[in-house]
């Protein structure tokens, strides 16, 4: 180190200073001093617009713009460069990663008038033409992208590391990827994809084990006769059951996938809601007129529509303006010609609210006295779909239920038990937090309305919209082209999407109104807080005589809060009682989200169960053996006899492959790192939805398409719907053009549920199939041997075409289900409370395995939000003022590149025969068990117990005894 | 975020002289820019520090066992790669290293790190106006106070977010100030003040006032030195409690210790009783373990924060382990 080591600036006086050099931009040539401009000392510039050149991928641009314009913005807005994502719009995910002069940063932290004479590097910028990097390649190849949100920062990580690191260890790779969050949980794959574009390979656990186990239970029904056959086994097709790399991932890693965010339509407007501070308030008066008056504002509306449940009997209003019922809920909207002046002028809007009392936590909402969220009785069923709450339950006070499920005599059960196991568990709320807002463009027009919208269900989008603007289906059209995640909130229009619909026809121009991160978290949905207590009763030798579950869920203003139906159905027990009870607090609406409920009923379940081998002296493989085992129960729960004998193959492999023999006593480590292992099952429905179909077309030139609503969320259902339809017509992948996302093709299934691809892929086959009976029947019965493409050529009309729709399972109900078994393996610092995960087995059925590599990706995802469940997330609410104190990305703390484990994926095939291709979805199971599983080996790491969620540092530190947490009512 | 005007200063004394009401300076803007989001603030004016050049150079005082001296523009990534500080300032480098995301260390700078704002998020959002803002209450000491102070904690019970700063103060490092009226040096542990006096403020800069220089004094021969950062990930994340050792060494036995945690208290918090333990000892298991036990000693956790006592104590007695057995 000596008096002059530099490490940085040279580049930047050396070009300020430098002549000559010239760029090509755009066909004009400009100087370095013309860049260098915006950098210069001295003279002030704005407020207002103000000259600003970029120098982009590598070509210059001469912008316009406020000072306190973000890079991001820019490059997003002004450029159109909309490959570069923003999610936080913090610094704290890493979405908006760009390269300055080759180094990463966040661009929605950088202004673009202080860029200057650095050049510019975006996602769009990487390829050499058609020529993909090396990074992008391997991105496709390593599937390493769901909904793909993340993945142009996470592009741009990597490729800045290789950049300078040409063969970077696992632990440099993680390193760089650490600021970049996905919500899907690709990190495993980012991992392999920067190994691979580095020529190495993942030390290990990166590769789908496949076809562990074959399990055959065809059904006896009878199929219709407008049906093929079933296919043979997998091994005997060219496509099915083999990887294929997602058909989008090229536009994924360019940054050309266009989502909601990135929709710009000529004339687009702008929109930022008003949003009430308040928990419970009666709005008094609303004050427009100085945001009217702001320039570029284009129409400020009041919201006209309450939120939150229809109630049995409801109140005849006299209030001028819709209750507030949760901080976050808006009272008014504007449009304006930029996303700023909108803000501005949101801001700009005075609302005088009366203040009512409020409660926004479950247990002080339990309480006698506590403050009402409604006057009256909700008269509706589960929203948020965590079982129970049906219609016309009871309801006292906030609590509204029990919605109740009983069987035989659970009294007597439970004394004629020899021992029982019971306890009370705590699950915090986790919000959805996908990628992408909750958000729309909507555009209404004379002849109807098309709302562009983040969604998982275009249909029921579209459905919403009818209704509420009273307009025909036919009027209007829902596209959702990429969006970027889910996870279960965003199956409907939302009051933020009917507000944009009204402002765009009081505008006359289209409006985007996208959430921001705090909106996000604060009013679209989350995953409710429950308490549950659950009691077991069995003999000695580990039957069970009695099982009750009793819970409360905090849903929000609306319904649903349950713990699913695992706690009673799982295992085999003649006597159960489930009784689960909403609650209301003033907080944001509960939604689905991934598996509602499974994952709370499976975290107190699977951790009794431990307890219950451990009284008896059984091993907890041995325990689920016997009492997971037998005909099952027909039914859509997931515990027919195939489902059963999914599981307990799955118990076998995942045991050997985990390395089970060698678990150890509870607490077995000294020292204060320890190690533990543990397991848990899944347990989740085949709902089969039979609003699914499509429309195949075959051209006379041998083109391919198929058309359907349903919408690619990151699963993979385009590439799905390409391999079903390419091995039915034996032609390639690739050459099946992929037509979704959009109400003016036939109705799809919403993304949800694990029953997409059950829904939609036999559809798909059939109508492949039927395509191909309609062109024989048309150039005759020798085309049968005939490549399609000459056959097609012989085709007199232009196009053939076959629609199909989901035919019920072949004989009817009963649907069966899906297992899995997911094996954890834990590090437990003792003196500082943190778990670690290191590893994870999971073993996993979905029907007939279409594709291995989505499948896996499927899985990982399901496995990092529970992990991300299981130890880290939590939605901190101020009592005091009723506000989510931690709205943002980084102190709700979401599992990142660090926090994933080696995880295993192992898949056995599972052939029932019940429809055309056999093929089921995998969403929802691949979550269900892991905080579960997570438990059982922090218990066997440590010896104590941890029965709330998150098991972060001061639980733990509680569990352990280390500290005497104030008793508190904490949710 | 509301519009400004922007101002590119050519050189620090430009910047100084631009300084007043409604001025602020951009270093690399991490900080400002959210707080300019969150509305908390709305300058009339920015200027912009990051243009300056021969601010971002990390060099030695004299030959290459000098004093480490920071130009306030050297960027967090810098200082983390640099082989010299590396070797000499371990736990400067450790610090860095972990403090944010490889994008925010990209841009960060040292001076902007010093005098960003607390992190409480009661602060961070605009529906709060407390004491800090001029309001009436500290929100955390009865509210969500998992992550806050656990000493010092009865007025504004905010945490330094700056995790560098609990290295830097370990190592004894000093901050040049330059103001209207001249320059002068500070030792960083004096730079920053607890809310006692004036809750709305985490340090003694003067309005006119910009940090030049971060300088950080040669270590005596015989100095080991450690830090670490717990948190709950290990990818990004605010830190539950920090701690930086820095022990001179005779053989075993510490001639001085220096113990600084971190996001304990609304400054880096000197642990005094720790420093005496291990004043003229062996440093052992039992050293460390005594010494650990000390730091927190006198905490006043709040309703919800008990938790980082024991986190506290072991991160103290490991690093106190570690910055022996780093001896050079
Ligand atoms: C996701 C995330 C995680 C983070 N984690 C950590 C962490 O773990 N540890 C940690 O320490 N930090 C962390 N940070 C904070 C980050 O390090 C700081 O925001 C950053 O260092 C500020 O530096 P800057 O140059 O960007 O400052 P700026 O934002 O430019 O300035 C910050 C403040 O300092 C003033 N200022 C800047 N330079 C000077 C100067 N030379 N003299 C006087 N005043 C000046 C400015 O006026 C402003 O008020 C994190 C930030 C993010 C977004
Ligand atoms: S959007 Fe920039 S870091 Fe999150
Ligand atoms: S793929 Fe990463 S957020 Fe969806």
């Amino acid at each position: 180190m000596s008096e002059d080591d530099e490490t940085r600036g040279i580049t930047r006086r050396s070009f300020l200073t430098g002549t000559g050099i010239t760029v090509a931009a755009a066909g004009i040539l400009k100087t370095t001093e013309a860049l260098a401009e915006s950098v210069k000392g001295g003279a002030a510039v704005g407020p207002g617009a103000v000259p600003v050149s970029l120098k982009v991928n590598g070509s210059v641009h001469q912008l316009s713009l406020e000072p306190s314009t973000t890079l991001a913005d820019a490059l997003r807005f002004s450029i159109g460069l909309t490959g570069t994502k923003v999610v936080c719009d913090r610094g704290s995910c890493s979405a908006c990663t760009v390269h300055l002069d080759g180094t990463p940063v966040c661009s929605c932290m950088t202004l673009a008038v202080d860029v200057g004479a650095r050049a510019v590097t975006t996602i769009e910028g990487l390829a050499r033409g058609d020529k993909l990097t090396p990074i992008q390649e391997q991105f496709i190849a390593n599937d390493a992208m769901q909904c793909g949100f993340c993945t142009p920062g996470m592009v741009m990580s990597c490729a800045a590391l290789l950049a300078r690191n040409n063969k970077p260890s696992l632990d440099e790779v993680k390193t760089a990827v650490s600021g970049n969050l996905c919500r899907c949980g690709t990190y495993p794959k980012v991992f392999a994809a920067a190994m691979a574009a580095s020529g190495q390979k993942l030390p290990r656990g990166s590769d789908v084990v496949t076809h562990a186990a074959e399990l055959h239970f065809e059904s006896k029904a009878e199929r219709p006769a407008d049906e093929p056959p079933p296919w043979p086994v997998n091994s005997k097709l060219k496509i099915v059951g083999k990887s294929h790399p997602r058909l989008d991932g090229r536009l994924k890693v360019t940054g050309k996938a266009r989502y909601t965010a990135d929709v710009r339509l000529p004339g687009m407007l702008f929109a930022r809601r008003v949003v009430s501070p308040h928990p419970h308030a009666r709005v008094k008066s609303i004050d427009l007129s100085a945001a009217e008056r702001l320039p570029g504002v284009k129409a400020v509306m009041i919201v006209g529509r309450g939120e939150g449940a229809k109630l049995r009997n409801p109140p005849k209003v006299a209030d001028k303006f819709p209750l507030v019922l949760y901080a976050g809920q808006a009272v008014a909207a504007v449009a304006a010609t930029s996303q700023s002046i909108a803000d501005e002028a949101a801001r700009l809007v005075k609302v005088e609210y009366e203040r009512l009392p409020f409660v926004v936590e479950l247990d002080d909402a339990r309480r006698d006295g506590a403050p009402l969220v409604y006057p009256g009785a909700v008269d509706m069923g589960g929203s948020a779909g965590g079982g129970g709450a049906q219609k016309g339950l009871a309801q006292k006070g906030n609590v509204r239920g029990p919605s109740k499920r009983d069987k035989g005599d659970v009294d007597a059960g439970l004394k004629a038990a020899e021992l029982s196991v019971d306890g009370e568990f705590k699950t915090q709320v986790q919000t959805h937090s996908a990628l992408e807002t909750h958000g729309v463009v909507a555009d209404w027009r004379e002849d109807g309305l098309t709302v562009y919208a983040s969604s998982q269900g275009t249909t029921s989008v579209r459905d919403e919209f009818a209704t509420v603007f009273d307009l025909p289906k036919s009027k209007v059209r829902i596209i959702t082209e990429f969006m970027g995640g889910g996870f279960g909130a965003k199956f409907g229009a939302g009051s933020f999407g009917i507000l944009a619909a009204q402002l765009s026809k009081k505008a006359g121009a289209p409006v985007r109104l996208m959430l921001d991160r705090k909106e996000e978290h604060l009013c679209v949905g989350n995953r409710p807080s429950t308490v549950q207590t659950v009691k077991i009763g069995a003999k000695k030798d580990g039957s069970l005589t009695g099982i009750v579950v009793t819970s409360w869920g905090n849903s929000g203003i609306a319904t649903g809060g349950g713990v699913g139906w695992m706690g009673t159905s799982l295992y085999a027990c003649d006597n159960t009682r489930s009784e689960q009870y909403d609650v209301f607090t003033h907080t944001g609406a509960a939604a689905a989200f991934r598996a509602p409920g499974q994952p709370q009923g499976a975290f107190a379940l699977e951790q009794l169960m431990d307890e219950l081998a451990e009284k008896i002296g059984m091993d907890p493989l041995a325990l689920r053996d016997k009492l997971d085992a037998g005909p099952g129960v027909p039914g859509p729960g997931g515990n027919d006899e195939a489902t059963r004998a999914a599981r307990k193959a799955e118990r076998q492999i995942g045991a050997e492959r985990f390395g089970w023999s060698k678990r150890r006593p509870a607490g077995a480590d000294g020292g204060p790192k320890k190690r533990g292992i543990g397991m848990a099952q899944s347990m989740w429905g085949r709902f089969v939805d039979l609003d699914a179909s499509c429309e195949v077309r075959l051209h006379r030139d041998g083109s391919i398409e198929i058309m359907s609503s349903v919408q690619d969320i990151g699963t993979g259902t385009r590439t799905a719907l390409a391999m079903v339809v390419a091995e039915e017509l034996g032609v390639r992948v690739e050459d099946v053009a992929v037509k979704i996302g959009d109400t003016q093709y036939p109705a799809g299934p919403s993304s949800g549920g694990s029953k997409t691809l059950l829904g939609i892929t036999a559809p798909a086959r059939v109508a492949a199939w039927r395509i191909k009976e309609q062109l024989y029947k048309a150039v005759g019965e020798q085309a049968r041997s005939m490549p399609l493409k000459k056959a097609a050529a012989k085709m007199t009309t232009e196009h053939l075409s076959a629609q199909a729709s989901r035919s019920p399972d072949y004989g009817g109900d009963p649907h069966g289900g899906y297992g899995g078994v997911q094996f954890a393996e834990v590090v437990v610092d003792v003196e500082t409370g943190v778990v670690k995960v290191e590893r994870m087995v999971a073993v996993h059925d979905c029907g007939r395995v279409l594709n291995p590599l989505a499948v896996q990706s499927q899985i990982n995802g399901g496995i990092l939000h529970g992990i991300s469940y299981a130890l880290y997330e939590e939605r901190h609410m101020d009592r005091a003022t009723g506000r989510m104190v931690n709205a943002n990305l980084d102190q709700y703390k979401i599992a990142g590149a660090k926090e994933t484990p080696e995880i295993e994926v192992v898949l056995i095939d599972q052939y029932i025969g019940r429809n055309a291709t056999d093929i089921h979805g995998i969403g929802e199971p691949a979550n269900i068990p892991t905080a579960a599983a997570i438990a059982n080996a922090v218990y066997n790491a440590i010896g104590v117990r941890v029965r709330e969620l998150p098991m972060n540092p001061p639980a733990l530190l509680a569990a352990l005894g280390k500290v005497n947490r104030v008793k508190e009512a904490k949710r | 975020m509301k519009s400004f005007e922007w101002t590119n200063a050519a050189s620090l004394d430009e910047a100084i002289a631009q300084l007043g009401t409604g001025v602020m300076v951009k270093a690399g803007g991490v900080d400002l820019l959210d707080r300019l989001k969150e509305g908390l603030e709305s300058p009339r004016r920015l200027v912009n520090l990051r243009g300056i050049g021969g601010l971002d150079n990390i060099r030695s005082s004299t030959g290459d066992d000098g004093d480490l001296v920071l130009g306030p523009l050297t960027t967090l990534a810098a200082i983390e790669a640099h082989a010299g500080v590396r070797k000499r300032f371990g736990a400067l480098a450790e610090a860095c290293a972990h403090a944010a995301t490889p994008q925010i260390r990209n841009m960060a700078t040292i001076g902007g790190n010093l005098v960003q704002r607390p992190r409480c998020w009661y602060f961070r959002s605009a529906d709060f106006n407390c004491r800090k803002k001029g309001g009436e209450v500290c929100f955390a000491l009865e509210g969500e106070n998992q992550y806050h102070a656990i000493v010092a904690n009865k007025v504004c019970a905010i945490v330094h977010p700056s995790s560098v700063s609990t290295a830097l103060v370990a190592y004894g490092a000093t901050v040049k100030l330059k103001g209207k009226a001249g320059e002068r040096v500070v030792p960083l542990e004096q730079f920053f003040v607890l809310p006692d006096k004036d809750p709305r403020r985490e340090n003694q800069l003067g309005a006119d006032e910009l940090i030049t220089e971060v300088r950080l004094p040669a270590p005596a021969k015989g100095t080991g030195a450690a830090y670490h950062k717990q948190t709950e990930k290990e990818s990004f994340d605010w830190p539950l409690a920090d701690v930086a050792v820095v022990l001179e060494l005779d053989g075993r036995t510490c001639k001085r210790a220096s113990i600084i945690l971190g996001a304990a208290a609304p400054v880096p918090w000197r642990a005094k009783s720790s420093e005496a333990i291990l004043g003229g000892r062996a440093v052992d298991e039992h050293a460390a373990e005594a010494a650990a036990n000390a730091a927190v000693q006198g905490a006043t956790p709040l309703a919800k924060n008990a938790y980082k006592l024991p986190i506290v104590r072991a991160i103290v007695r490991r690093t106190i382990l570690a910055a022996a057995g780093g001896a050079a």
